[in-house]
């Protein structure tokens, strides 16, 4: 029988470990800085401009959070995303990855949050490996390497996608079959 | 009416588990004549919604009251929301339980059955205020590490030039496919950029794989945003994700060219 109820010291060391990373990040800009002044400055300058263009999505990723805990229950997110979702669920999922627009890690607190509402791995894996396909950059990939390549490219990615998500639902929940 | 119970065993012999998450099988029991339906129930691997999902299973399965040794109280009060019953905490065999429903002496019934009843509450949509602090709470949850991997992304740039990494490419199909998808794994971000790397790289005399592999991984594996994940996935579900992504990028690499017949 499982304990009930939350131990307070297991998540305020955890809280503190969170910690650890950016931490362990700003003491390697500190020593660099001393080898290599010039670049260090440079390398924080180049961290700017990527926040630069996370803001846009960032934002866009939060707006969706607070719709999310306003209107969604996690009956919602379960039924739509949820590990019986069935092929709503695969293309909602899919078309949700291909829209998603910015770096990944913008919608890594977004992805969380539907998480612990309900939504299956099998889907949270399926949108982070549906982004490489993207309709409105489509245009500029036939430009550069012809029609024949980007269509085979996009297909081959999108199926590519759900054999991801299926490897990761099989190694995440080893009692299951994957979907 | 049909209840739900978590319980050790698929049989009414079995004891009522503590948790819907946790319990291994999900016993869907019609009162009238005591017929039941046994489902698996959802892995402790799913993490936090494995409750979620035990509750979506029973509702779908036609439960209208839930009884179990334990509920989270915001997944009951939704759960009563929507008309269905919640009654905690019960412990003992799955009969008698169901025993104790129908005569309504279950903790918290008075004297008969708890039929279903939706109610309407001024409560019943959360407010915008609680809506944003929620959002905030979470979103600052994962932020130091997100702090962190901006930092090393900024650092990365910083440092390794993509010149320096052109060079490293040999013209043979094997190596570049491994190149083009770790250095993808590394570099990431949006597409477009992947596209002007890779036509670089065609121009320098790259192999098509070399391209197609950079292409790929450039999107789907992302090795710097790795501790961001973790934090906000988990260990098991971020690195699972990313080996999948990375073979899947040479995989996909390959069979471009070879669909293409190796021309662009």
């Amino acid at each position: 029988m499982k304990t009930i109820g939350h131990d307070a010291k297991p998540a305020a060391n955890r809280k503190h470990r969170q910690w650890l990373f950016p931490a362990g990040v700003i003491v390697v800009y500190l020593t660099i800085y001393f080898v290599a002044p010039d670049r260090t400055v440079n390398a924080l300058m180049a961290s700017g401009n990527v926040l630069k263009q996370m803001a846009l999505p960032l934002l866009l990723a939060f707006a969706m959070m607070v719709v999310l805990n306003l209107f969604i229950t996690p009956a919602h997110v379960s039924r739509f995303l949820g590990s019986r979702a069935g092929i709503k669920g695969i293309l909602l999922s899919s078309v949700a990855g291909i829209l998603s627009m910015g770096p990944v890690y913008t919608w890594l607190p977004f992805l969380a949050a539907i998480r612990k509402k309900g939504a299956s791995v099998f889907h949270l894996a399926n949108f982070l490996s549906s982004r490489a396909v993207k309709p409105v950059l489509l245009p500029l990939m036939i430009g550069y390497f012809g029609w024949r390549f980007a269509l085979i490219f996009t297909v081959l990615n999108m199926a590519g996608a759900l054999l991801v998500a299926a490897v990761v639902t099989y190694i995440s929940d080893g009692r299951r079959k994957s979907r | 009416m049909k209840i739900a119970i978590p319980a050790t065993a698929p049989d009414l012999g079995a004891v009522v588990e503590n948790r819907l998450g946790a319990a291994p099988y999900l016993l869907v029991i019609n009162t009238e004549d005591m017929s039941f339906e046994a489902v698996a129930g959802p892995s402790p691997s799913i993490g936090p919604g494995a409750g979620i999902e035990a509750i979506s299973i029973v509702t779908d399965m036609g439960a209208k009251a839930i009884i179990a040794g334990f509920v989270s109280p915001h997944i009951a009060l939704t759960l009563e929301k929507n008309g269905i019953a919640v009654i905690t905490p019960v412990g003992g065999s799955v009969m008698d339980a169901v025993e104790k429903y129908r005569r309504g002496v279950l903790p918290g019934m008075t004297g008969g059955p708890q039929q279903p009843e939706v109610l309407i509450d001024s409560h019943a949509e959360p407010q915008l205020q609680t809506a944003f602090r929620k959002a905030a709470r979470q979103f600052f949850s994962i932020f130091p590490v997100l702090a962190g991997v901006i930092l090393l992304v900024g650092l990365f740039r910083g440092f390794i030039s993509r010149d320096l990494l052109l060079t490293i490419f040999s013209g043979k199909v094997i190596q570049d496919t491994l190149w083009g998808a770790c250095i993808g794994s590394v570099l990431s971000g949006n597409p477009v950029n992947s596209y002007v790397v890779a036509e670089t790289l065609l121009k320098m005399g790259v192999s098509l794989f070399g391209a197609a592999a950079l292409m790929v991984s450039w999107v789907n594996v992302g090795l710097l945003q790795l501790p961001a994940e973790i934090s906000a996935l988990g260990t098991r579900f971020a690195v699972s994700r990313t080996i999948a992504a990375f073979l899947m990028a040479i995989v996909v690499s390959i069979l471009t060219v070879f669909l293409t017949g190796g021309r662009v």
